[in-house]
């Protein structure tokens, strides 16, 4: 036992000095695991390559410029579509969640279109808008926006109402209430949408980017398959949860952790 | 002199689980001179937070009104501060935030609203915690900043809904002397609303004993101030007048 001691305390002397190497730790076996099936030569190389000839083709493709332009498209359309999708959402949510005559006649219709998947809109849109950005925006922008706009009603109508009228008898305006109380009281709320939303958002990029295809990570790996390259295909599935990883520690965990956890209104 | 007076205030409603109307307050009249400290005492149920919530102007009346100075008030406003029982802060903004939230709901300058902040935290001896959130504080700790953030917007008159119903017995002694300390000091007009008869005793310069809706009777409480529970608690006068305050509660 005691090697194993020493390997755990070693583990959480280093992880305390570099954050970093907790995200990277966890992965060492997965890989190892990959490139030890991928060696015993399992599988042909063609089908199943190892981890060196991934890096091999990451290298390449970044050489040749292609994979720093189609990840930078996709994640400027998402980026986008999330930007345009929380501009409608969160006001919608906040509507939604204050008004009860609004609730009555937007619940339903909310609920009606959240059922129709973002996917299932690409026929009618491939109609519309053909293969073009537009389709691919409101692919996202129809993702993000209802968990958004669920979420943020939800978070809404959970703030006490003790607090309201607290603002109200210090001298808030109904504005200003709406400002200083209802949305900070339901952030918690709205970034647990902005997450699932972005998370579904960036499933139906790719997928869409399979389908409307003409640049993007999706692309680059339907585009793949088309020349047979496994490797492409694996580096871009590393890429799109590498691309989640980044996001979440990088942006929202932090945003997380200074706002709803600080404020005790959520527990860590 | 700007004093509170309600004018045969009551209010109806209807249960939908009864099927029928409820009256929780009823022709309920009382006057409350500046810088007075009237306690509303009564059994759970008497009608007092509902009271409380229409001199707020939280909800609506069914009859009657509330004459602030002369002119009637409707629905919530800054010359009515309020504390309540569950404390209310703010928990994304600082302490500092919090207390002088109103000023700046005034529409002063930042400096202007951290300078008031500041005043009246020290006033409860906070001004170590300017800078905490309020889950980072205990509960009397939060119901410190709960009274001095009612009090920083200068109301004419400050409306407490059973305050210290919620921290522990100790703190409770503390905070109850601290209000006394501060009254005296700011004279601000206060109606306190509890269930407890001590507090209500020991805090008012008149006890309203309020049963089923109604006025039962009305106390004047001539304690010597300031005062402090070491002394109170073996004083003849006010184990007299808890006494009595009791048995009304009791047989309301």
């Amino acid at each position: 036992m005691t090697p194993l001691l020493k390997a755990w305390s070693l583990y959480a002397r280093w992880t305390a000095r570099y954050p970093a190497v907790r995200a990277i730790v966890p992965f060492i076996p997965v890989v190892a695991l990959w490139a030890m099936v991928a060696e015993s030569g399992m599988f042909p190389r063609v089908f199943f390559p190892g981890p060196l000839e991934v890096v091999r083709s990451f290298g390449s493709l970044v050489y040749k410029g292609i994979l720093p332009d189609y990840l930078e498209d996709s994640v400027v359309r998402l980026a986008v579509g999330a930007a345009a999708g929380m501009a409608l959402g969160i006001p919608l949510g906040v509507l939604v969640g204050m008004n009860s005559r609004a609730r009555a006649m937007l619940w339903p219709i909310l609920l009606f279109f959240q059922a129709i998947g973002d996917i299932a809109w690409l026929p009618i849109l491939l109609i519309w808008f053909g293969f073009s950005l537009t389709t691919m925006t409101f692919v996202i922008v129809y993702t993000v926006l209802f968990p958004v706009v669920l979420n943020t009603a939800l978070g809404v109508r959970s703030v006490p109402l003790e607090l309201h009228r607290a603002a109200r008898s210090l001298g808030a305006s109904r504005a200003r209430v709406v400002w200083e109380v209802v949305l900070p009281g339901a952030l918690p709320n709205i970034m647990t949408g902005l997450r699932n939303g972005l998370g579904y958002g960036w499933r139906a990029l790719i997928a869409a980017e399979i389908i409307v295809g003409t640049s993007g990570i999706g692309f680059l790996m339907f585009d793949a398959r088309r020349a047979g390259s496994v490797v492409e295909i694996l580096l871009g599935m590393i890429v799109l949860g590498l691309l989640w990883y980044i996001v979440d520690g990088w942006v929202l965990a932090p945003i997380e952790r200074a706002t709803g956890q600080r404020w005790g209104l959520v527990t860590q | 002199m700007k004093s509170l007076r309600l004018r045969d205030l009551s209010k109806t409603y209807f249960d939908p689980y009864a099927g029928a109307h409820v009256t929780a307050v009823h022709d309920v009249s009382l006057t409350v001179q500046q810088g007075e400290f009237v306690s509303i005492v009564g059994p759970s149920g008497c009608g007092k937070t509902t009271l409380l919530n229409m001199i707020a102007g939280f909800i609506p009346v069914s009859g009657g009104e509330i004459l602030l100075d002369g002119r009637a008030v409707k629905g919530p406003g800054p010359e009515r501060g309020v504390v309540f029982q569950s404390f209310a802060l703010f928990p994304w903004k600082t302490v500092l935030e919090n207390v002088g939230f109103g000023p700046k709901m005034r529409g002063l300058k930042k400096t202007e609203c951290e300078r008031i902040a500041r005043e009246y935290l020290a006033l409860a001896g906070l001004a170590h915690a300017a800078d905490r959130y309020p889950n980072e504080l205990s509960g009397g700790m939060q119901q410190r900043v709960g009274v001095v953030r009612a009090l920083a917007n200068n109301p004419d008159v400050l409306l407490m809904d059973e305050p210290f119903a919620s921290v522990d017995a100790q703190t409770r002694m503390t905070l109850q002397e601290e209000l006394t300390r501060i009254w005296q000091e700011r004279r601000p007009t206060i109606i306190f609303i509890t269930h407890d008869v001590g507090e209500a005793v020991f805090l008012a310069d008149r006890v309203v004993v309020l049963s089923r809706g109604r006025v039962l009777k009305e106390l004047a409480v001539p304690l010597p101030r300031p005062r402090a529970w070491d002394l109170l608690i073996e004083d003849a006068a006010f184990k007299a007048l808890s006494g009595q305050v009791l048995q009304l509660v009791r047989s309301a």
